[in-house]
């Protein structure tokens, strides 16, 4: 954590690990944005956690179990309702697999 | 009839006595919103023809003496981010333009079962990512006090409702702040739940291990009757605790004042604070002291840690729960594109507000290859450290009072084109959202610019009927709650 320069190039990678294009004005507003906001983040390498566990879940609640019963859902209507493109029975994508 | 001043319970006693019929609260609502939403813009959607259809099958119900739910009458707003079925759910982001979902959300379907009405829905940040409703891909809304204001946020929609008198009661949710900092800015009650108590599902996720669904009102015994309803296990939610929930109305008296430990976190008595701010909340807790209440000085050493923290985990879990945007089910999408990588990359590009992307890039990049054990895995211990100190705190006294925001509500535009200082405006609610334990926002005070101020009380785990309790006592010996703006 060091280091808070973000590159132009790294952002670059992040952009597309996180699936979103950016326009070229969106990274020059973002960089020092994100620039300023990682180094204020800085101060978390200011305290020691050495033996302190973790917390990921702040009530205690574990492995919440329930039966695998088969219930009434959906009609192939309803669930297609909201796609912005469907054909016969499915939701339609741009290819996945080149031909 | 004027039902400004009333509370749930009142306007129920004069629905069930037939002074007045559902349809004409409706109406008096409707009416208010057409005449004053205009200037103030809290909602997004207004549902008039589903909030008379509901008043017109409640007013049925009580004509043939059926019996009716418990919360018949009660004119709600809802925020956007809560999935309606068949009422858009816009989440306040373009992304969700014109979706319709085909489910509702847990409590709001709870509410509604107890023939609550829904007026519209509320505006907010986009998915609730901002402390202002200016980052709304739609427009941002007025603080009812000074239309030159922010209202809060995220949930600015639904506290400016309550505030200007568009509904009775609204719906919110507080991942960082955004229940009580609203509150605070409007003037308005709003209780931020335990982690667990309020269901999240068919809500729009934002950061799963935060959110909490809570509800804002004009006064706390409001809050307490809805929050009855709204509270308790969701097998769709497996955050959700097996618990029975407490009479919240019954217990309102039940907290004995005499005696009381009421802990004062010297850190959120100093800077970033106003130091108007910090009088009127010192003048709260010297109310209570009056009552025999025992003042305590206590500490609280990580709270300067919580943005950072916050702004950590946050974004990490928003990443996470915004990969799951693919445009292909719902939503928004675009065309002409070469391939599915692209179809995604264009579709969020295109339709993502500036603050959704960035939220998003902080998170993929804090949780990537290299940086993950830097920031996600330190920013988790440190959540350890927060939370200990909350519940080590809560040992030695029996309930917190701190100020809820910093300052009272700023100009719209002044923070909007620099993150990190809106980000810095959560100071004080971050840390209660780290821990997972409740808090209760009320009004103590105007500042000289005639804009509310809030304070809140905080408890331990699954304590809300006791921070209920002594926030209801203190609208019993004040009444900053019952001012209402000039609209």
């Amino acid at each position: 954590m060091s280091s808070n320069k973000i590159t132009r190039e790294e952002l670059d990678h992040i952009s597309k690990l996180a699936r979103i294009e950016l326009s070229d004005q969106e990274k020059t507003t973002f960089l020092p944005q994100l620039e300023s906001i990682l180094e204020y983040l800085d101060i978390l390498n200011q305290v020691k956690t050495d033996n302190i566990t973790p917390t990921y879940q702040v009530n205690d609640q574990k492995n919440v179990l329930r039966q695998d019963i088969v219930k009434e859902s959906f009609s192939q209507k309803e669930a297609l309702s909201t796609a912005p493109k469907t054909q016969d029975a499915y939701f339609v994508v741009p290819g996945t697999i080149k031909k | 009839m004027d039902l400004k001043s009333l509370t749930i319970k009142q306007i129920q006693e004069l629905l069930f006595s037939k002074k007045i019929t559902a349809t004409q609260i409706v109406n008096f609502y409707l009416n208010r919103i057409s005449e004053i939403d205009p200037k103030i813009k809290a909602f997004i959607t207004i549902t008039d023809k589903v909030a008379l259809k509901q008043a017109e099958i409640l007013d049925a119900k009580i004509k043939k003496g059926e019996s009716v739910g418990k919360l018949a009458g009660a004119v709600m707003a809802v925020k956007d981010i809560f999935l309606t079925k068949d009422i858009q759910t816009t989440s306040s982001s373009q992304v969700l333009n014109g979706y319709i979902p085909q489910y509702s959300s847990t409590i709001y379907q709870k509410l509604i079962d107890q023939d609550a009405i829904i007026i519209g829905k509320t505006n907010t940040d986009p998915f609730a990512f901002g402390g202002s409703t200016e980052n709304s891909g739609y427009f941002t809304t007025k603080n009812p006090w000074n239309l030159s204001k922010v209202p809060g946020g995220s949930s600015g929609g639904s506290a400016a409702a309550v505030a200007a008198d568009l509904c009775q009661f609204a719906l919110g949710t507080d991942t960082g702040g955004s229940i009580r900092q609203p509150a605070s800015m409007c003037g308005v009650s709003g209780l931020k739940t335990t982690y667990g108590l309020n269901s999240r599902f068919g809500i729009t996720a934002m950061a799963s291990s935060f959110d909490c669904p809570g509800v804002f009102a004009k006064n706390i015994e409001d809050l307490a009757l809805v929050t009855q309803i709204t509270a308790g296990l969701d097998e769709k939610d497996a955050t959700t605790v097996d618990l029975s929930v407490p009479d919240y109305s019954k217990l309102l008296e039940s907290v004995d004042l005499k005696g009381l430990k009421i802990g004062l976190p010297k850190e959120y008595f100093s800077d970033p604070i106003n130091p108007e701010v910090k009088e009127k909340v010192m003048t709260a807790a010297k109310e209570f002291e009056k009552r025999g209440a025992i003042l305590v000085d206590i500490s609280l050493p990580s709270t300067n840690l919580g943005i950072a923290v916050y702004y950590v985990l946050v974004p990490s879990e928003i990443s996470a729960n915004m990969a799951r945007y693919d445009g292909i089910r719902f939503g928004q999408n675009t065309t002409d594109n070469k391939d599915i990588t692209s179809y995604y990359m264009n579709t969020r590009g295109k339709y993502m507000e500036a603050e959704v992307k960035r939220r998003i890039i902080i998170g993929t990049y804090a949780l990537s290859s290299g940086y993950y054990d830097a920031y996600y895995t330190k920013a988790s211990k440190v959540r350890t450290l927060i939370k200990k100190e909350f519940t080590e705190a809560l040992k030695n006294v029996d309930i917190i009072l701190a100020p809820v925001s910093p300052t009272t509500a700023w100009d719209i535009g002044a923070k909007s084109n620099d993150p990190l200082q809106m980000y810095l405006s959560d100071a004080f609610t971050v840390c209660v959202n780290v821990a997972g334990i409740p808090s209760v926002a009320l009004p103590c005070a105007f500042d000289s610019q005639k804009l509310p101020i809030d304070f809140q009380l905080i408890g331990n785990f699954f304590e809300e009927s006791k921070i209920l309790s002594v926030a209801h006592q203190y609208q019993q010996f004040t009444s900053f709650h019952k001012e209402e703006p000039k609209l």
